[in-house]
């Protein structure tokens, strides 16, 4: 039978692929793509800022077009690059275990959540001698990477423990491992809330948010010489620690043994299990990797912001988000997602039309999120399989 | 292996079903006020959600996310429709004051043309895409209807159950005309639905559960029996939405939630995802343990609803149970039923074969 | 691995401690009579799940100074109290109610505890939506009597105003009183950007800070709308104007203050503190230990409170409540506001002789001594929908001598009622993007600020 094209493969000339795909197919497809070419050509150049009263119509932008502000169009795109590291640190461990072990741990959330409580505890002791307050200038290099090691190897354990009790005896019920971990966040998420921070005495408001800081010589802003734009320093830090965890992911699967072994589980388990493999060390490792990956991204937003027991949920979503529609098992799918999904959730909030007096009192920013996951509504409808999955 | 009607479980089943119905009818005599009330309602209410999910799952193969949001669209239609702004009346949403019954026809063939479309729209995704779909769209309605604040916004629109449909009649005065309706309307849904599966369109849709490929191939629009299956449960989720809205009286976008989401999901697991009767089964394990599991005080423990020496909160209560069932048993109390009957039936030994669904998958523990 | 038998008795021996549970708990507790039964509505989880203990707490510390209850464990409140008395009557409190901020989990939370536990009162809830939720469920349910704790919604007791609900507090807007004036005159602001959180908590909070700004003649010239669950603030910080091109940002964000600032500061620089007015989310700044050092100085929105005032009603009420819970934070509102709800019923119940519905909600006192107070002979008046009437004390971030960062009071508005002077009204939408609109107008409070200096209301207005 013949395959498709609805599946997805980029076989095929575009003319033979329409007359496969009949009207059908073909209008949707069309309308989509015209739309993308609208954005783009609406962000670079129709867009406009608002006028001397300050009000807004559907051609209105905060700031306007890429070619009226320059500036604010380049700190937009490095805004979302560096969104899309961090949501790569999250969502790289999320995919890897998804693709690996077909688990879709719903507990990721949680543990992004204690990893980041786990390295606050750390630093909050390493920076003892400094009581109350942290500020920048006082945090070396040193006192944010131990506690990111610490949260990791703590979080990777607690990975593992997970794995090896709840998981390695049920392979291949999905949904059952689904609720497991489902069972196993709303635990974790309950336990974190009643016994983190450790200060012992009643939170004077604010609550369980625990914050980190970011080493010292990361707060400043460096002149990029890029249209005028001076871009914070520890941004660029983050988009540096994501690409620097998926070098070392790249490296690790595709140039160690263990990592080609986890490539071929991907890729064929009972296979590689049938070759004498030893396919449920390999389940442990890919497991406490992606945990500990959770743990890094949790230390990245207890730096940015601080985490709470309430923000798993939504860093669950996220990693789900990122990896379907990226394509689950593989790095570039994970890497292409989190890229797709930063410049819609930035863009979006940037460059929506500012209606209203005073602009954008009415719409439409506020409905980034919304249209974010319209936007990926779209891709899993035309693409289930995500950008780079392979077909299902 | 075909089961006669003197088979015993099927008899034990018919029989317990029966006089689980009889007990059901004479509820508000039996019970108190508030487990009536609260605690039956809810579960005819949530059980007709849950039999939705249900439905498409051990029929059609789908595991769909979207019934909580489906639910929560018609009681957003309702709402919208019947209440009445003014003085002293309603100041969220479009208080458009329309008649009762019209809200209620339009509250159902809306939310069904939304399943359709969103059935249309997800057909031909399988598996975890489809769930990704599904749970996609549940997280789009959700925002909707927070930030449209035209629609609602994030407080909620209430009064709703001030304004029924005459054949309804005041539920706010007497409560018990809600608990028999929903139970009327479950013992409805049950039936069409085991109807519906014996009917040539549910017999393809199980097949296409099992074989879409094959079915295909025999001339069979897979698409289009699954986008009709999706609309058929959105229409069933529109009937529990419309009972939820008069229950409650309240419509938030929290009820379409992730967290109400997950509820729904963890109802029909419990229950079992494989047979319908799990989905008020499923509803009232959940509804009693949320309940009432504050009220247990455990050996060791501090106090009560928390579990000795970890702590935490009746959350981490919850959260065990679940973890328990579902490693117990992976089919639910459906499938704990099913195995003490199999467990009879080989006199007295626990069966072996029963959750491996995968024997492949078994080959490198 | 099996678990060979186990794997039917273990399900077994669940289904049957299941619905041992299932059918005692559906036989009707009898309520006893002669007895008050009290319900405490709070958070557990979610955005406000910190504040349990506090809001039980505080209640609880006004049930021991009023009604005679004795402290179960004083490091935490939640384990219980015993020993109340009010009118005569035993009072008891069946149970606390866990929300999380959304308005379904309230409704249910009430419903269990008004019907299943037969609650006569309920003091709570915390949280705005819940409050709207359990106000259209108060109308049905008239001879059960609401007081809310810490709500701030404007609907419950402007549009909706139930007439068994009470609210001894001021609302998001009455909160956030007098702070515009603050900016205009002791800052120079004349233009001011405002950022909130694309929900109810944070659209009221920024309605009392655009309509007290507007009203003395600011203007608003962006406001802009983060929506909820948003991890990254980088792309809102930035439509707002930048630190030159406005004279100070109001950020009434909610619990992601933290994540904004920091946002704004990777965006802009390094901030100050002069040109950010915050709203009570900045007073727990005091909690983050990076941010606050940077927002030392900043004017923050009150919660009702009056941290370190030095009145003989303030001491009163500060020792109430660290003798009973000897860590809580006094000045903190949830206590606070909890506090005077608690007193205000064991006021009423003994007014009612210990009898609750209609007669307790007769007996409800329309004024009362809270100890923040100093206005009316230092008096919250209830007005005619049953809402306070308050003064509220404008804060300022500031070092404590010990070291932590906390806010203190700077300014202090009297006698700040829920329509501002007319503006806000029944008939008139609640808070939203859009209302209030930026409008010049008389606020009863404009030009009679007064400051306050170490814990003093001076004499001096702030002009």
């Amino acid at each position: 039978m013949k395959a498709s094209p609805d599946v997805g493969t980029f076989a095929g000339s575009v003319a033979e692929r329409i007359r496969a795909w009949g009207v059908v197919g073909t209008v949707p497809r069309a309308i989509v793509a015209g739309l993308i070419v609208f954005a783009a050509l609406f962000i670079v150049v129709i867009a406009n800022p608002p006028d001397e009263n300050g009000v807004g119509s559907w051609r209105t932008t905060n700031n306007g077009s890429a070619i009226d502000d320059p500036g604010s169009f380049v700190a937009n795109l490095l805004d979302a690059a560096t969104l899309a590291g961090w949501l790569f640190i999250v969502a790289s461990g999320f995919s890897l275990i998804f693709g690996l072990m077909r688990v879709v741990n719903m507990a990721h959330g949680a543990f992004y959540v204690l990893g980041g409580y786990v390295a606050y505890e750390v630093q909050q002791r390493m920076t003892a001698d400094t009581p109350g307050f942290i500020p920048g200038e006082l945090v070396n290099t040193w006192e944010w990477l131990v506690p990111m090691a610490v949260a990791m190897i703590c979080i990777g354990a607690l990975g593992l423990v997970v794995q090896q009790g709840f998981l390695r005896w049920n392979q291949g019920q999905d949904l059952r491992q689904a609720l497991i971990t489902i069972a196993i966040a709303v635990i974790i998420a309950d336990q974190v809330t009643a016994h983190f921070p450790r200060s012992g005495a009643f939170q004077v408001g604010g609550g369980n948010l625990a914050t980190i800081t970011w080493p010292g010589w990361t707060e400043r802003r460096i002149d990029l010489h890029l249209a005028g734009v001076n871009y914070s320093l520890t941004r660029l830090v983050i988009l540096a620690l994501g690409l620097a965890v998926g070098v070392l992911l790249w490296l690790w699967l595709h140039r160690t043994r263990t990592g080609v072994i986890i490539r071929a589980g991907v890729d064929d388990r009972q296979m590689t299990s049938a070759l004498g493999i030893n396919i449920q060390r390999t389940f442990a490792i890919g497991f406490v990797v992606g945990s500990s990956l959770a743990a890094v991204g949790g230390t990245v937003g207890a730096s940015q912001g601080g985490v709470t027991s309430g923000q798993d949920g939504l860093w669950l979503l996220y990693s789900l988000i990122v990896v379907i529609v990226g394509g689950m098992g593989s790095l570039l799918g994970a890497a292409a997602g989190s890229v797709l999904v930063a410049l819609v959730l930035t863009f979006s909030a940037s460059y929506l039309p500012s209606t209203g007096n005073p602009a954008g009192i009415e719409c439409c920013t506020q409905y980034s999120i919304t249209f974010t996951f319209v936007l990926i509504a779209l891709v899993l409808a035309f693409r289930p399989q995500g950008l780079f999955g392979k077909a299902a | 292996m075909r089961k006669t009607a003197w088979d015993p479980k099927t008899v034990a089943e018919r029989g317990l079903g029966l006089g689980a119905v009889v007990v059901a009818l004479l509820g508000p005599v039996i019970f108190s006020a508030y487990f009536t009330s609260t605690v039956l309602t809810q579960t005819f209410i949530f059980g007709i959600a849950a039999a939705s999910l249900i439905f498409l799952s051990a029929y059609g193969g789908m595991i769909s996310l979207a019934q909580t949001a489906l639910m929560g669209i018609a009681g957003y239609v309702i709402g919208n429709l019947v209440t009445k702004g003014g003085a002293g009346g309603e100041t969220k949403g479009l208080v458009l004051g329309w008649d009762p019954t019209l809200a209620l026809v339009l509250a159902l063939v809306i939310t069904t043309a939304v399943g359709l479309i969103l059935g249309a729209v997800a057909s031909r995704s399988f598996g975890i895409y489809f769930l990704m779909l599904t749970l996609t769209f549940g997280v789009i309605a959700n925002y909707f209807f927070g930030q449209v604040t035209k629609l609602g916004g994030f407080s909620p629109i209430a009064g709703i159950n001030q304004y029924t449909p005459p054949f309804v009649g005041d539920i706010l005065g007497h409560p018990d005309k809600l608990y028999y309706i929903a139970l009327g309307t479950s013992l409805v849904v049950y039936v069409v639905m085991r109807y519906l599966v014996r009917t040539p369109f549910g017999l393809s849709l199980q097949g296409l559960r099992d074989e879409p490929v094959r079915l295909g191939s025999l001339g069979y629009n897979v698409p289009l029996h699954r986008t009709l299956a999706f609309g058929f449960a959105a229409f069933v989720a529109a009937l529990a939405g419309v009972l939820l809205v008069w229950w409650d009286g309240q419509i938030a976008p929290q009820n379409l939630g992730l967290g109400a989401t997950i509820d729904l999901l963890i109802i029909a697991v419990i229950g079992g995802l494989g047979r319908l009767e799990g989905a008020w089964l499923g509803a009232f394990a959940f509804i009693v343990i949320n309940n009432y599991v504050r009220d247990i005080q455990f050996p060791f423990a501090s106090e009560k609803g928390v579990l000795p020496w970890v702590g935490g909160s009746f959350n981490t209560v919850i959260g065990v149970v679940f973890l328990v069932i579902v490693l117990v048993s992976p089919d639910g109390l459906m499938g704990i039923w099913n195995r003490m009957w199999d467990a009879v039936r080989r006199r007295g030994g626990p069966s072996q074969g029963v959750e491996t669904r995968e024997p492949a998958a078994e080959a490198g523990t | 691995m099996r678990l060979g038998r186990w794997k039917l008795l273990l399900p077994l021996a669940l289904l049957v401690a299941f619905c041992t549970v299932a059918t005692s708990g559906a036989l009707a507790t009898p309520a006893q009579s002669g007895e008050v039964r009290v319900a405490i509505m709070t958070d557990c989880k979610g955005g406000f799940g910190f504040a349990y203990e506090l809001d039980i707490g505080g209640a609880q510390a006004a049930f021991s100074q009023w009604g005679g209850g004795k402290v179960t464990n004083k490091n935490k409140p939640s384990a219980g109290m015993t020993g109340i008395k009010a009118g005569g009557k035993r009072v008891n409190i069946v149970g606390y109610g866990c929300g999380d901020d959304t308005a379904p989990t309230a409704l249910k939370e009430t419903r269990r505890l008004m019907e299943q536990l037969n609650a006569d009162v309920m003091v709570g809830p915390l949280s705005g939506d819940e409050a709207v939720a359990i106000a259209n469920y108060a109308k049905t349910k008239p001879t059960k009597t609401f007081i809310i704790g810490t709500a701030g919604s404007q609907d419950p007791t402007m549009q909706i105003a139930p007439k068994n609900m009470f609210r001894y507090h001021g609302d998001g807007a009455q909160w956030n009183a007098g702070i515009g004036e603050l900016a205009y005159k002791r800052l120079g602001w004349r233009n001011a950007a405002i950022i909130m959180d694309d929900y109810s908590f944070g659209w009221t909070s920024a309605a009392g800070m655009i309509a007290d700004f507007c009203a003395v003649g600011g203007k608003i010239t962006k406001r802009v709308f983060p929506p909820l669950n948003n991890a990254d603030y980088a792309a809102f910080v930035r439509q707002l104007p930048a630190p030159d091109d406005v004279d100070g940002y109001f950020w009434a964000v909610g619990g992601n203050t933290p994540g904004s600032l920091t946002a704004f500061e990777q965006a802009y620089g390094k901030a100050d503190p002069k040109q950010f007015i915050g709203n009570l989310f900045f007073a727990f700044l005091g909690n983050d230990k990076v941010v606050a050092p940077k927002f030392v100085g900043s004017y923050i929105g009150g919660f009702g409170t009056g941290p370190g005032l030095k009145t003989p009603q303030a001491k009163q009420y500060e020792r109430a409540v660290t003798t009973r819970y000897p860590k809580l934070p006094v000045a903190d509102g949830f206590v606070y506001n909890y506090y005077n709800a608690a007193w205000a019923l064991v006021l009423g119940l003994n007014k009612s002789g210990g009898q609750v519905g209609a007669a307790l909600q007769r007996a409800m006192p329309r004024t009362l001594k809270s100890g923040y107070e100093v206005s009316d002979g230092g008096n919250v008046r209830l007005d005619v929908r049953r809402q306070a009437i308050q003064d509220q004390y404008q804060l300022q971030l500031a070092k404590n001598a010990d070291g932590t960062i906390g806010p203190q009071v700077v300014a202090y508005v009297p006698n700040v009622d829920q329509s501002f002077g007319g503006l806000f009204k029944p008939s008139s939408p609640p808070p939203g993007r859009s209302q209030p609109a930026c409008k010049k107008q008389k606020t009863p409070w404009q030009g009679k600020l007064k400051a306050v200096k170490n814990g003093v209301i001076t004499k001096t207005t702030i002009k």
